[in-house]
């Protein structure tokens, strides 16, 4: 089938297969590798990317679903040199370990952050609760979700 | 009803691979005519910073910045073998091993030096702020770089390969006698927990953790080493459980076998406690795995102390802890 979506602001015209998830086409067909794949079940929030401004598991959408959306992964965000807010709040907090839910996470800040640029501590954690990580015990995580909260009140 | 109680767990561990198995660690150090320098280790880096800490080292002993120095770490066509990340052993062993190597490449460095500069012996020679100076003589220095270029024009080449080995032994089977782990890591946490007596919830609401790590070399990264701890200790204690069924794993998924969420992770203190280990790297040792033991007992502690029932089998499940406090009360 055809399907139409924008991915990063550019506008992608794919032939896909019905049972094709929007996170294989990311990451295979558009080579977009910065969303991972974790427990492909919906779970882990790893490939985590937002749609229409909302965050969604894209291990969780069907590549057909996606059609006539608006996407953004973690290459849409910052590059390096000119990063996001939350990217150098995770980079000066040290809130990255491995690396692998990382990208997730970012994006699902991101997504509270657009929603709201103030968000309090719990509701922090409450947005961010779908993401799990097994390295950083979140501490450090949270601390950036909230510095990078301050920095775009700036 | 809600009650909250506090516990406190206290952990050592033994580092390293133990019982006299060979614990080698390899690194092949450069250092070259811009005064940068390279550390090829076959230590992998899985996110608890050990290339970090080896740039910090290497940067350490020549005098100059970390981010001078490129670790290449875990190609098996490149680095020598370093073993395993595992064993909490990569700062203290390979961390020695890299400081074996920068010194001999440093050694070459430092004679030639000490000819470029008129001193009589290369002990007279420090390395400092990107510069290589007479000790106790400021004014008598030279560029690192430029020391390097011109060695690197006379034919001299700054290069170091060694090995670090863990010292142990096998234990006595007769007498129990030996040495089997070096160093030993050492850590408390004191528990602040909830408990809610009508469903049988724990919700761990803070944990201070006090970790002898010897010495701090990257304290950012040796407190997300604790904060990762307890985190993974939260789990053990309050809901990860491998069910097995003949054989067969019941719940090999996260939608079955839960871990925390940040929603269930405590406010952590971290407190870095250096009593410096003598066969260190600057006195350094391990502190990765040590800092999720104390956790689970100290989080048992702290449901007796606010509930009085002791938790004998782990996970302390809502069900156990009922059905617990439904039995006859322990005092």
């Amino acid at each position: 089938m055809k399907i139409e979506l924008k991915v990063n602001g550019v506008d992608r015209r794919l032939e896909v297969e019905p049972e094709e998830r929007l996170l294989d086409i990311l990451r295979e067909r558009l080579h977009l590798t910065g969303t991972k794949e974790g427990c492909g079940e919906g779970e882990c929030g790893a490939c985590t990317v937002i749609m229409d401004g909302k965050t969604v598991n894209s291990c969780m959408v069907l590549a057909g679903q996606a059609d006539g959306h608006a996407v953004t992964t973690i290459e849409g965000l910052g590059k390096r040199g000119s990063l996001h807010p939350v990217q150098k709040a995770f980079l000066e907090e040290g809130a990255v370990q491995c690396g692998f839910c990382t990208p997730g996470m970012v994006l699902s800040a991101k997504a509270l952050l657009d929603r709201n640029p103030h968000p309090g501590k719990e509701e922090i954690a409450v947005a961010m609760s779908g993401n799990l990580c097994r390295c950083t015990g979140y501490d450090r995580i949270l601390k950036a979700v909230e510095r990078a909260a301050g920095e775009v009140e700036q | 009803m809600k009650k909250r109680g506090r516990g406190l767990g206290c952990a050592w561990y033994g580092t390293g691979y133990g019982n006299g198995f060979p614990d080698v660690s390899s690194a092949f150090v450069e250092i070259h005519d811009d005064g940068s320098v390279s550390v090829l280790t076959g230590a992998i880096d899985v996110g608890q910073g050990s290339s970090t800490i080896f740039a910090q080292i290497a940067a350490e002993e020549l005098g100059i910045d970390a981010d001078e120095v490129t670790v290449i770490s875990g190609d098996t066509d490149t680095t020598p073998d370093s073993g395993t990340s595992a064993a909490t052993r990569h700062t203290y062993n390979t961390g020695n091993a890299v400081i074996k190597a920068v010194t001999q490449a440093k050694a070459g460095l430092l004679a030639y030096a000490a000819r470029a500069l008129h001193c009589t012996s290369a002990d007279g020679i420090e390395l400092k702020d990107h510069r290589v100076r007479v000790k106790g003589e400021p004014a008598r220095s030279l560029p690192l770089a430029e020391v390097v270029s011109q060695a690197r024009l006379d034919g001299e080449r700054f290069l170091g390969s060694e090995s670090y080995t863990a010292r142990t032994t096998r234990v006595n089977p007769e007498t129990g006698q030996g040495s089997p782990y070096w160093p030993y890591a050492f850590g408390c946490q004191v528990a602040e927990v909830e408990v809610d007596t009508e469903t049988g919830n724990v919700r761990v609401l803070k944990v201070v953790a006090a970790h002898d790590l010897g010495k701090a070399i990257n304290p950012l990264q040796a407190e997300g080493q604790i904060a990762g701890g307890i985190a993974q200790g939260v789990g053990f204690a309050l809901l990860e459980e491998v069910q097995l069924s003949e054989g067969q794993i019941k719940n090999p998924s996260l939608s079955q076998y839960l871990i925390p969420t940040v929603l269930d992770t405590p406010e952590i203190h971290a407190i870095l406690v250096e009593e410096p280990e003598e066969t260190g790297p600057y006195g350094a040792k391990g502190l990765g795995e040590p800092a999720m033991l104390p956790t689970i007992a100290a989080i048992v502690n702290a449901i007796d102390d606010a509930v009085g029932v002791r938790i004998t089998s782990l996970p302390a499940t809502p069900e156990k802890i009922l059905a617990a406090l439904a039995g006859p009360s322990k005092t």
